[in-house]
């Protein structure tokens, strides 16, 4: 297994490499550049060409590449251009923020997206089932800036239970995190928790008609060990894959709800350097994003195996 | 002594009366906190130019000379500034006992610094082209030496654009955008920034206020810094502004909406602060490129042109129709040209478009939905167009994008749109270096610009008379409203909000946190 896991992370280096050049070649095929962004809104041609200079711009585009990889064979990603700062400094500030939130996110769409589906399957075709999935597909279609908004209204400006926006680190105050984050990580989980709710009930469904369930019944098991050792335990495989998906989606769902709440996540870091043409920033910062979810896929080949001992043996 | 150095120094003096007592804080204490709609990237005040970081930076820097609130040169840490009989020489006197925020005694080595890091870096570095250099003949006076005379120059020197903000003489070398951690001689020192979260400052009690002023003014004055701490949070959706506003989070915000300002204004706890003249909204046309450069053509399109319907959509309502480049509260404004505004008269603009000869071809309007009353304008004026015959079509991309097509005037556009903010508050040289050589706005064929339109452009900065200067800039005014080398819509109003506890915010071009202070 540790072979294997072994080959997995040797195998993420070719990805890395395609995905910085991807990376670069689109940023900088994309036209305007990032001097327009440092010059400010009425700057003249004269001070927007000074500040290209300044950073290189003028210079090819090959060159700033080969600089771009040889620097990466250093481990330097390079410096924002608009904040000065080195990129890697600058990212693994921000994807703490993001990583914390993710997981929060994660927790409520566990609990609400795995106990509504498990719920919903156990109770198929009744009235509970029926309200699980409305609330499923409500979660599915609200779009989480919409929801976003609905919440600041509700939870801060009529009921003043929440602040509107901020952000307090978890590190700094655990209570101050927790009441800045708990709207945007409902508003980033209703949607996954939505998805994932569907895809545990079907999938439990599944399972629970198969024969072992019912001869497990029939030896008049209790219906939690049923339903939790031999039903849940077995279905968990197609879910954890979607789990993966999830973490990724609630990473990349970030850049929304990041702008609307103020919170200085790597989403909306990374949308910023794109609109303000941030080569540095994006490629660094992109690079570091994926492998992440890189090494996130790998976690979840390595559950798989720890959950099914035929990919044990096979692996 | 000449006219300018007594300007200078008698503008504090009628600033003053007998009896008059400088501003003392009613009320110290507490932490503000103010919504602020855009991002920031850096504090590095002398190399960014966006507003963002202005507004957050001019509170912790200040400058030898900078704007009042009628955007009139005055001294700021310079107590006295004489200008030489064959203005080549420009010596200031620093007014003394100021110290930076790390404590070290401010010293014109700390100017001569400045001045250097700025001549390197600095955004806007070409103020200082016509200057020969600059020393420090003893530890109260600094000394600028130019090539030739200026007469613009003090107006260059005071410019809020971006500043050339004193720092401490050690950080020389500190490369374009990497000062993270400013210090400067302001009212409030930097805590902590944490870009796209929010900036904390807290009062800088070693504060040396401007005694020659009562109270702030501009960007100067006499200030002091009342409340503890003032933090400015970025809060970029406008909706999260308001409720922070209403919740009282936010103690106040800037650039609200239209559709939220009647429940806003029902709140006894609010105060609506409207900020007339916030910037000029236009489009400039690309005279390179068929139709556009046919003046008939451009002519036609300026005559069908209804500017109220304009900024009405693209302001949101929060408006004033205004002539040219100028805003009327300023000394420099003019309406010359007043004829070829806001003509709306269908029926000339389709005379002047036969005269033109114009044959159906797609007149591309060049915009972007990053800054929405750029993509509102053009999409009302390609309404207006499409209305007499012209084949009006919009082109939507980016901002960034948008600047670098309008840079190169084959790229297929006939109208950019744009906003000019800060410039025109600055004034009338700041603004009309838009219409110069090179890279004029308009685009001129092989970037060769209309001589007439250049020779008063030379005037504005050259004749000695500010009288002159005036009058250069009027009839240049006149001659590109008339050539149709821009077409200015009008006037934007930026709507702040402050809560009604707050008292002594005054709308500015930067929200101005000293003798701010909370009445409970």
């Amino acid at each position: 297994m540790l072979a294997a896991l072994l080959r997995r992370l040797f195998s993420a280096v070719p990805v890395l490499a395609i995905v910085s050049l991807i990376t670069f070649g689109l940023i900088h095929m994309i036209p305007g550049d990032p001097a327009v962004a440092i010059a400010g809104l009425s700057a003249t041609p004269e001070q927007i060409s000074n500040i290209r200079r300044d950073l290189g711009l003028d210079q090819p585009v090959l060159g700033q590449l080969w600089r771009w990889y040889a620097n990466l064979a250093h481990g330097d990603l390079g410096r924002s251009l608009m904040m000065g700062q080195p990129v890697l400094d600058v990212t693994l500030k921000r994807l703490p923020v993001t990583l914390a939130l993710a997981s929060y996110a994660l927790v409520l769409t566990l609990l609400l997206g795995l106990g509504s589906g498990i719920v919903a399957a156990l109770k198929q075709n009744t009235w509970v089932d029926q309200a699980a999935m409305v609330l499923a597909m409500v979660g599915i279609s609200l779009p989480n800036f919409y929801l976003g908004l609905l919440m600041i209204i509700l939870f801060a400006v009529e009921l003043r239970w929440l602040p509107t926006g901020g952000y307090v680190p978890l590190s700094q105050d655990p209570l101050g995190w927790l009441a800045t984050s708990t709207m945007p990580a409902i508003s980033l989980a209703l949607l996954q928790a939505g998805l994932l709710a569907r895809i545990t009930r079907s999938t439990m469904l599944e399972v629970l008609r198969q024969d072992y369930i019912r001869t497990a019944n029939a030896k008049g098991l209790p219906r939690r060990l049923v339903v939790l050792k031999h039903a849940l335990a077995n279905a968990l495989i197609p879910i954890v894959t979607v789990i993966g998906i999830v973490i990724s989606l609630l990473i990349s769902g970030s850049v929304v709800t990041e702008s609307l709440f103020s919170i200085p996540g790597i989403g909306q870091l990374l949308t910023q350097a794109v609109l303000n043409r941030d080569y540095p920033m994006v490629q660094g910062g992109l690079l570091v994003t994926t492998a992440l979810l890189v090494l996130i896929n790998i976690g979840v080949d390595t559950c798989y195996a720890l959950l099914d001992p035929r990919v044990r043996h096979d692996g | 002594m000449n006219r300018a150095f007594l300007a200078l120094l008698l503008l504090p003096c009628l600033a003053s009366t007998a009896d008059a007592k400088p501003f003392a804080c009613p009320r110290a204490g507490g932490d503000f906190v103010f919504g602020q709609e855009a991002n920031f990237n850096t504090l590095d005040q002398m190399s960014s130019a966006t507003i963002s970081t202005r507004n957050i930076a001019m509170n912790i820097y200040e400058t030898l000379m900078t704007r009042d609130e009628n955007n009139n040169p005055i001294l700021e840490l310079a107590e006295q500034m004489t200008e030489a009989p064959d203005h080549l020489t420009f010596t200031f006197k620093l007014r003394q006992g100021i110290a930076f925020h790390n404590g070290k005694k401010m010293t014109s080595a700390d100017v001569v610094a400045s001045f250097d890091r700025y001549v390197k870096i600095g955004n806007q570095r070409s103020i200082l082209n016509n200057v020969a250099g600059w020393d420090a003949p003893d530890p109260a006076t600094f000394v600028i030496r130019m090539k030739v005379a200026q007469p613009t120059f003090i107006e260059s020197l005071s410019s809020f654009s971006v500043p050339i903000v004193v720092i401490p003489a050690e950080n020389r070398d500190i490369p374009a955008q990497q000062m993270t951690s400013p210090i400067g001689t302001g009212p409030f020192q930097l805590v902590e920034a944490v870009p796209g979260s929010h900036v904390k400052l807290k009062r800088y009690d070693g504060y040396q206020p401007n005694t020659a002023y009562e109270e702030k003014t501009g960007f100067g004055g006499y200030k002091q810094a009342c409340l503890n701490t003032v933090t400015f949070r970025i809060v970029t959706e406008a909706g999260a502004r308001v409720a922070g506003l209403k919740t009282g989070e936010l103690h106040a915000v800037e650039d609200l909406p239209t559709k939220s300002l009647p429940d806003l204004k029902k709140d006894p706890n609010i105060a609506i602060l409207p900020l007339r003249n916030w910037w000029i909204q236009l489009s400039s046309p690309n005279t390179s490129t068929p139709p556009t450069n046919n003046l008939m053509f451009r002519r036609a399109v300026q005559a069908v042109l209804d500017m109220d319907e304009i900024m009405d959509a693209a302001s949101d309502g929060n408006y004033s129709l205004n002539v040219g480049y100028q805003y009327p509260n300023q000394p420099s404004y003019t309406d010359a040209g007043k004829e070829t505004y806001n003509i709306k008269d269908p029926a000339l603009a389709k005379k002047l478009l036969a005269q033109s000869g114009y044959g159906g071809e797609p007149v591309i309007l060049l915009t972007n939905k990053d800054y929405p009353p750029m993509y509102n304008s053009a999409l009302v004026m390609q309404q207006q167009l499409q209305a007499v015959g012209i084949n009006a079509q919009m082109k939507v991309v980016d901002w960034p994008t948008s600047v670098q097509m309008q840079s190169q005037p084959d790229t297929g556009w006939n109208f950019f749109f744009t906003g000019w903010g800060t410039q025109p508050a600055l004034g009338a040289l700041a603004t009309m270096q838009f219409l110069a050589d090179p890279n004029a706005s308009y685009r001129p064929k092989n970037d060769k610009g209309d001589p007439e339109l250049l020779a008063a452009w030379n005037d504005m900065n050259t004749l000695p008379d500010a009288k002159d200067r005036q009058a250069a800039f009027a009839r240049m005014q006149k001659m590109a409203l008339e050539r149709v080398y821009t077409v200015p819509f009008g006037s934007f109003t930026k709507v702040q909000g402050a809560r009604a506890n707050v008292k002594g915010f005054v709308p500015f071009r930067i929200p101005r946190m000293s003798n701010v202070w909370f009445a409970n």
